[in-house]
């Protein structure tokens, strides 16, 4: 019965699905409502599509589709702006439904917390706890993703909470675009917690070892750029380099990919790079 | 003082020596001068950091030939001289260390640490990266279920599902970042395809034929692909 529900929602949804035989009146009206509610959701016209989602709730409070209704109408009100409360209420009754689905489940954490971020950012101290009430979750998605957004708060001492779940990350996660994101997070809110995570694991070829970066411009002590991150950053760090910096290098001849593959074979040796204009860039791994 | 020497014979002894001495200081401090004025100090750092850094050799790293610093082979190693040529040896090797490991200079060299700046610029690059693979994920989900529509190979919809799922994950990430690096363009054609996904990960059982025909009919109406591989090309050439 579920599947037959939800194969023919999905019809519905797609906008194709009038050649779908309703089962009885009232299934025909809530499911219309829901389909034309999610169309106007693709197309982020948030306003009308939570008029339709209203209506299904208010008319058919028992539909099978009121509670799943519940998820859009917090997606609804997150879209339409300046109602990110009500969209945060909409989302937590979702998931205290019995029959939430877990993806949708998600979902909706995952919005609570991209909500309460946008209201701390707006002034409100107290949203914070509902990420920080998120870093135990039991769901690691849920964790992981609470432990990334706080490190983003520009409160560093908030921010700093962070640092345990994302050096778990760092430790444990097999997922190179998380692993990569927790280094970052790290990096901004406490990079001592990620030296000491990176130090814990298996020391591999691209694990416990210190790309550092210097360019000096003509005349200066000090250097213009400096950089000590992991060697499993490394690719990105390149990538991410000034833009003039790049060119000194190309215009050098010097291919970024070949330096950083004999960098990492060589140990301790080190690139430096003397550009026209006096600038001098140097690379190198211990 | 002179009433002084003249009663103290030991006293007088010792004012000669002291005298004496510093006459052969004096006589010493000109020679160093004479030395130190013909070493060119400016090019110095250079010199030593070429020859450690450049050559990278052993030849490189050898004591240097005495005749290619004959100031130092004229004064035959006094005592003092020696000490003037241990303390250029002592500094060369600072220095060498110096540029051999850059980073001992600002003295946290062994800490992790990255600019503000430098790490937005690596979050866009990120963002950048995976937004492209999120899009090139989603063409693969979505060819699948073309080809489920058709007469292709058709991956179980548990699997199918569960990369739905994945895929919804990753774009939580990305969401908060094409925002904030204005990507507006990515933004929207990644939200379209969040929305199949989201009806794809609730989805554990087969969908009939017809209605994985419906949702090509869906993804070809509004040009999906055309949308990702433009939205792609632009990501990967870094517009």
């Amino acid at each position: 019965m579920r599947k037959i529900a939800l194969t023919i929602c999905f019809a519905l949804v797609l906008g194709l699905g009038g050649a779908a035989v309703p089962a009885y009146s009232q299934a025909a009206t809530d499911d219309s409502l829901f389909r034309e509610a999610k169309l106007l959701v693709f197309d982020k016209s948030f306003k009308e599509a939570l008029e339709k989602i209203d209506e299904l709730i208010d008319r058919f409070p028992s539909s099978p589709l009121a509670g799943q209704a519940l998820f859009y109408k917090g997606e609804c009100l997150s879209g339409v702006g300046g109602r990110e409360r009500d969209a945060l209420r909409a989302y937590k009754s979702y998931i205290k439904l019995d029959d939430a689905k877990p993806s949708l489940v998600e979902e909706s954490e995952g919005a609570i917390v991209d909500l309460a971020f946008d209201l701390f950012a707006d002034g409100n101290d107290s949203a914070l706890r509902e990420i920080e009430s998120r870093l135990e979750h039991p769901n690691k998605v849920v964790r992981y993703y609470a432990a990334y957004k706080l490190s983003l708060v520009s409160d560093k001492k908030e921010a700093a909470k962070a640092a345990p779940v994302l050096s778990r990350i760092v430790e444990s996660e097999k997922d190179p675009e998380l692993l990569d994101r927790a280094r970052i997070a790290l990096l901004r809110v406490s990079p001592e917690s990620l030296k000491s995570a990176e130090e814990r694991k298996p020391r591999t070829v691209t694990t416990a070892r210190l790309l550092r970066i210097r360019v000096r411009k003509a005349g200066m002590k000090e250097p213009a750029f400096s950089l000590n991150i992991p060697f499993a950053l490394a690719d990105l760090a390149l990538s991410a380099m000034d833009e003039d910096d790049k060119a000194a290098i190309r215009k050098k001849g010097y291919d970024i990919n070949k330096i950083m593959n004999e960098l990492a074979k060589s140990k301790e040796s080190i690139l430096r790079i003397a550009g026209d204009d006096g600038t001098v860039i140097e690379i190198w791994i211990d | 003082m002179d009433e002084h020497l003249e009663k103290h014979l030991e006293s007088r002894a010792e004012a000669e020596a002291i005298e004496r001495l510093l006459r052969e200081t004096e006589s010493v401090r000109s020679e160093i001068r004479q030395a130190a004025a013909s070493v060119n100090w400016d090019a110095l750092p250079t010199v030593i950091a070429d020859r450690a850094l450049v050559a990278g050799d052993k030849a490189a790293r050898q004591a240097p030939d005495s005749r290619s610093w004959p100031w130092l082979a004229a004064f035959r190693m006094k005592p003092v001289l020696a000490g003037l040529a241990a303390g250029l040896v002592v500094g060369a090797a600072a220095m060498y260390l110096a540029l051999r490991t850059p980073g001992v200079r600002d003295g946290r060299d062994n800490a992790y640490y990255a600019s503000g700046e430098f790490l937005d610029r690596a979050e866009l690059e990120m963002a950048r990266r995976n937004t492209v693979d999120y899009l090139e994920k989603s063409q693969y989900v979505l060819l699948d279920v073309f080809e489920s529509a058709g007469e292709g190979p058709v991956v179980p919809a548990s699997v199918r599902s569960e990369r739905a799922r994945d895929l919804l994950q990753k774009k939580q990430y990305l969401n908060g970042q094409l925002e904030r690096f204005q990507m507006a363009k990515a933004k929207a054609i990644c939200d379209q395809i969040e929305m199949l996904f989201r009806e794809l990960a609730q989805i554990d059982d087969e969908l009939p034929a017809a209605e994985l025909g419906r949702i090509r009919g869906y993804v070809e109406e509004r040009q999906l692909f055309l949308k990702i591989n433009l939205v792609k090309k632009e990501l990967q050439s870094g517009v």
